[in-house]
């Protein structure tokens, strides 16, 4: 159990690592002045005057052989000193708290969504395996898995939003701007762990232990309850530790098509207005919270399949 | 349901078929993306405003769009560019990606911690947040979309390789082969290749869809491929306005899209055990 | 201990199992009665498993019963579903083969043990609990009941399912393959297990393809071949005096019944190894062992599993290095003239590679003529056809006979046999056995041969080397 939390913690650190040295090299290869640029970084744009961005030169001593700033860099990014925002001026961390809101919302809402989808349709199809609802299921998931995220966004807008008028097509606040992003999202997650389930069960209902159960005379319902269920669910959650990659790109993606206010909407922003503190925060906190949710799952496996706790 | 007869479940020879109507789709769809640029004549950039949101069947075979540009060359220039990115992007990181691994396999040791180390690297975040990252250096250029995609997808090869070979290399008819007086190009054709040959194609189809949904997701969020490229993500989003009164015209790169992930998801599905 | 359900009589009277094919069991009758178990032996196949699902009421549903098996007078093909069910774990408890498997992986011991009390027998949950440490305590495992299955060996696994046998307190126990996967060593003690459940009371019905597990149980044998009961009496009588034509050959292939014929050795010293010592870890295989192949001779290497046998093989051939210790093998013979078998037959040919494709590849690699491997096809009784299937379409006697021919190819001077005839049935075995000690006798060939199988190596080896195990 130590050892996979170890393991995300490292996992943690590469990632601070990989954003960052992608956004130091990032500031540097730009056109333009570096200097003008990395002083309204980090101070604001009040700092753009250019007697100013002389004096933010040698302060931050850019002067200085490369792997100094670089290190430099690191270490403001490990403490949490994200800068300012070139195009509104903001500190970055600012606009970080209001947009990590409405993503966590929103991929707390997905998850939710499709663990109450996903395993329903998957357990609906294992009771029967090559029955309708096996059959329809798979074609739901070979058709759900076929689309992109973006399209099946878009579709789903089409429907509520514009023909049916249910829910609005964009915006943030309630449940009712929620539901589309998460929809979508719940939608594709469900697509694949309803598979997964049924092959749970499919396997489970198969497995020695599970007939064992039975030939030492223990009613239906507890061979279910006391062998079925906790061992069909190790695969599903395990498997949920690859979906968080789906679910992470999910969430960019359905947010900047639904025009949701969380942080990947605001990454496919910085990145079309080349406002690297805004890409190198939000990038970092889009890959925190993928390690947030792998740590959540590494969790969840450890405390239903013992096996995993030996170490 | 016609869905339901053309997915049909679990049992050997129906899933077979499922295979086949993907490698077909899948050889339709090629011919499409190969020929179709080349056999019809119309420019996808050519722009007849006079013709904004032709019909289907009239002057234009697949009618025009809000430009009057003809959407089946337009369609047929996106499957193109769909197709070939995929495709070039899945050979960028499979050939790559098998080698490390087999070698991984082989010499185990401080090459193997190294690709190890590499692997863990890219997999530390979303393949996706990656591409963003490297799209940062120049948003709606062709080179880092390809690069960054490369860089996601090997892994996916490098560990299916690594593994696959690891397991083979430890089992008695490697020893005994050696014993035997086989030497390692042998055993690597006869022992190794016919076991991963089937999982790097399964792979291999794969990662052609991933990058073709990642390539057309881009697109659609205007930091892949800009307009007025003929890409079928930016043509959904560009057309999307006038779905009221064009709504096959909105459709149908859509469908394009979709036909092309299906046909290679369904190729790429295998008998489970 | 509970005390079982006391059960007086289970009789099978022309019991037929049929497939939509046909029958596949026909007309078997047997009776068992207290204080005498009944033991079932025969191959895979032969459809003596059939004949305990239909007494469990466990048969496939496409598969259907005919004939008559009373328990203490009830039917038990006549009763429903649901009557069958109720027996379950009160009257019949059934010990599953490769009990490890069959404990859920995901649950402790002591729970696993308590639910039988707590929802078959009805107990409040915290007399269940004290119940179940009861059970685990009559069958050793008193400390065992917080270990999850995966903590537990083979043979303690074993032991829980015979405590969660007890805790259901039925009086009749079907054991089926109860030596599967099991070392050798510990059928022992499996065995004496059982002969205990006997003389508590119950009735015991096993299922075994191993004939010194009937041997060990004594009471009623009954050997089945293509779904017919081909012999059955009182174990003494069957085991020495088979009267059926199958059975003879079955019992002839038992090592123990061989009569003792070991090469004579007829050259050199062709490998020798001097103070060989290997260590995994801190876990110390063995020290100090010399040993010695001559040309010729069969060598034994004798002992439990994790003594280390087959590792101190692998030294020699020089697959594996000693910790201390060197092996002397005679310069001026190639390595290729080194060769090995393997335990698992399968598992030593590729798995994708047609057998005439790997010794055509051999021929051409060697420079050797195919009239070669056609000749010892012929010795060898290996059909023509064969060559045209994968490893995995071939029986595993036949395999590893093409596995010595491969070897000969090489004019090898010396072959490490590492367990090869364990996972094989006696009578291919026998084959094996016999072809091993013709190639000896024709060719000068030095054997090692690493074996659990005393009464194997007794027979065959010109000198037998014991190794122990040794627990840290």
């Amino acid at each position: 159990m130590r050892r996979f939390l170890l393991a995300r913690l490292v996992q943690a650190g590469v990632v601070a690592v990989v954003v960052g040295t992608l956004c130091f090299v990032l500031m540097r290869v730009l056109p333009g002045d570096a200097a003008m640029r990395i002083a309204a970084g980090r101070y604001g744009p009040d700092a753009m005057i250019a007697g100013a961005a002389e004096k933010v030169r040698q302060e931050l001593g850019l002067d200085q052989p490369w792997p100094v700033q670089f290190l430099e860099w690191l270490a403001n990014l490990v403490r949490f000193d994200l800068g300012h925002s070139l195009v509104t001026g903001a500190p970055v961390i600012e606009e970080l708290k209001v947009q990590l809101g409405a993503s966590l919302w929103l991929a707390a809402a997905a998850l939710l969504l499709s663990l109450l989808i996903g395993p329903a349709i998957g357990i609906v199809s294992g009771l029967r395996p090559n029955g309708w609802a096996d059959r329809l299921g798979l074609a739901g998931s070979v058709t759900l898995r076929a689309l992109p995220p973006f399209m099946l966004g878009l579709i789903l807008m089409l429907v509520f939003a514009i023909w049916l008028g249910w829910l609005p097509p964009a915006g943030f606040g309630s449940w009712r701007e929620l539901a589309l992003p998460s929809l979508t999202l719940a939608l594709g997650l469900a697509a694949v762990s309803s598979r997964v389930t049924r092959e749970a069960i499919a396997t489970v209902a198969k497995a020695p232990y599970f007939a064992f159960a039975r030939h030492k005379g223990l009613p239906e319902a507890a061979v279910v309850r006391r062998h079925g269920l906790r061992n069909a669910a190790i695969p599903v959650v395990s498997y949920l530790g690859l979906q968080a990659i789906y679910l992470v790109e999910g969430v960019v993606v359905v947010e900047s098509i639904l025009a949701y206010p969380g942080i990947g909407h605001a990454l496919v922003h910085a990145i079309v207005e080349r406002d690297i503190p805004m890409v190198q925060g939000t990038a970092l906190a889009m890959g925190l919270i993928f390690v947030a949710v792998t740590a959540g799952v590494d969790a969840a496996s450890a405390w239903l399949d013992p096996r995993l706790r030996r170490a | 349901m016609s869905i339901e007869t053309a997915f049909p479940s679990a049992d050997r020879p129906r899933r077979l078929s499922a295979r086949t109507i993907g490698a077909a789709l899948l050889l339709a769809l090629a011919a499409f993306a190969i020929l179709g640029p080349w056999l019809i004549e119309a420019d996808p950039a050519r722009q007849d405003l006079g013709a904004s949101l032709a019909p289907i069947g009239g002057a234009y075979l697949l009618g025009a769009d809000h430009y009057g540009r003809s959407l089946l060359a337009r369609l047929a220039h996106g499957a193109r560019l769909s197709f070939g990115m995929a495709f070039l992007t899945m050979m960028t990181a499979a050939l790559p990606g098998i080698f490390f691994g087999l070698v991984a396999a082989w010499r185990g040791g401080w090459i193997e911690r190294m690709f190890e180390l590499l692997a863990n690297i890219v997999l530390a975040l979303p393949g996706l947040m990656l591409v963003l990252l490297l799209l940062a250096f120049a948003p709606g250029n062709f080179g880092p979309l390809y690069l960054g995609l490369a860089l996601t997808l090997w892994v996916e090869f490098y560990r299916v390789t690594r593994a696959t070979t690891a397991t083979i290399l430890k089992q008695p008819h490697i020893e005994a082969a050696k014993l035997l007086g086989f030497g390692p190009g042998y055993i690597l054709r006869n022992h190794v290749v016919p076991v991963i040959a089937p999982l790097i194609a399964t792979l291999a189809a794969f990662a052609m869809a991933t990058a073709i949904i990642a390539i057309s997701t881009l697109s659609a969020i205007s930091v892949g491929l800009q307009p007025p490229t003929p890409e079928l993500g930016s043509m959904i989003v560009e057309l999307l306005p006038y779905y009221a009164e064009a709504p096959v015209h909105v459709l149908l790169p859509a469908v394009l899209i979709f036909l092309l992930v299906l046909a290679l998801q369904l190729v790429a599905q295998r008998e489970t055990r | 201990m509970n005390a079982p359900t006391r059960i007086h009589d289970l009789s099978i009277a022309d019991l037929s199992v049929h497939s939509r094919a046909g029958p596949i069991v026909r007309d078997v009758s047997l009776s068992l009665q207290p204080g005498r178990p009944l033991t079932l032996l025969g191959e895979s196949g032969s459809g003596k498993s059939l004949v305990a699902q239909a007494v469990m009421g466990t048969l496939p549903p496409e598969l259907t019963a005919s004939g008559a098996i009373r328990l203490d007078g009830a039917d038990l093909i006549a009763s429903t579903p649901d009557e069958r069910r109720k027996r379950w774990g009160r009257a019949i408890s059934l010990l599953p083969q490769e009990p490890w498997l069959a404990l859920d992986p995901t649950m402790r011991i002591g729970p696993q043990v308590a639910e039988v009390h707590r929802f078959v027998r009805r107990q409040a949950a915290q007399r269940s609990e004290t119940l179940a440490h009861e059970n685990l305590r009559d069958v050793g495992l008193d400390h065992a009941s917080a270990l999850y299955p995966f903590q537990m060996s083979g043979g303690m696994c074993q032991r829980a399912a015979i405590a969660i046998a007890h805790a259901g307190g039925s009086g009749l126990l079907i054991v089926d393959e109860p030596t599967k996967g099991l070392d050798a060593d510990l059928r022992d003690s499996v065995v004496a297990r059982l002969i205990e459940e006997v003389d508590a009371g119950r009735l015991l019905l096993t299922i075994t393809h191993d004939i010194g597990v009937a041997r060990a149980l004594g009471g009623t044998v009954g050997i089945m071949l293509e779904g017919r009961l081909v012999d059955h009496g009182p174990a003494e009588q069957v085991l020495m005096a088979p009267s059926h034509p199958y059975s003879q050959a079955l019992l002839s292939a038992d090592p123990r019944s061989w009569v003792r014929s070991a090469p004579v050795p007829s050259g050199d010293v062709m490998l020798a190894g001097r103070g060989l010592a290997k260590a995994f870890g801190d876990h110390t295989l063995f020290e100090d062992v010399d040993v010695e192949v001559r040309a010729g001779e069969i060598v034994s290497i004798v002992g439990p599993s994790g003594c280390g046998k087959t590792t101190l093989g692998n030294i020699l051939l020089g697959l594996v290095e000693p910790d201390a210790g060197t092996v002397e093998r005679r310069k001026d013979i190639s390595l290729l003239r080194f060769q090995k078998l393997y335990q698992d037959p399968p598992a030593a040919f590729p798995p994708h590679q047609a057998i005439r494709k790997g010794l055509r590849d051999l021929v051409k690699l060697h420079r050797r003529r195919w009239d070669e491997v056609e000749t010892l096809l012929a010795r060898f009784q290996l059909q023509n056809a064969l060559l045209d299937r994968l490893p995995g379409q071939i029986s595993g006697g036949e395999l590893q006979r093409f596995a010595i021919l491969r070897a000969l190819l090489l004019d090898p001077v010396f072959l490490f046999a590492d367990e090869a005839t364990s996972r094989l049935d006696p009578v291919s075995q026998k084959e094996v056995v016999d072809v091993l000690l013709e190639v000896a006798r024709d060719t000068g060939l030095g054997v090692l041969l690493v074996t659990h199988d005393r009464a194997l190596a007794e027979k065959i080896s010109t000198r037998t080397v014991m190794l122990a195990r040794r627990d840290t």
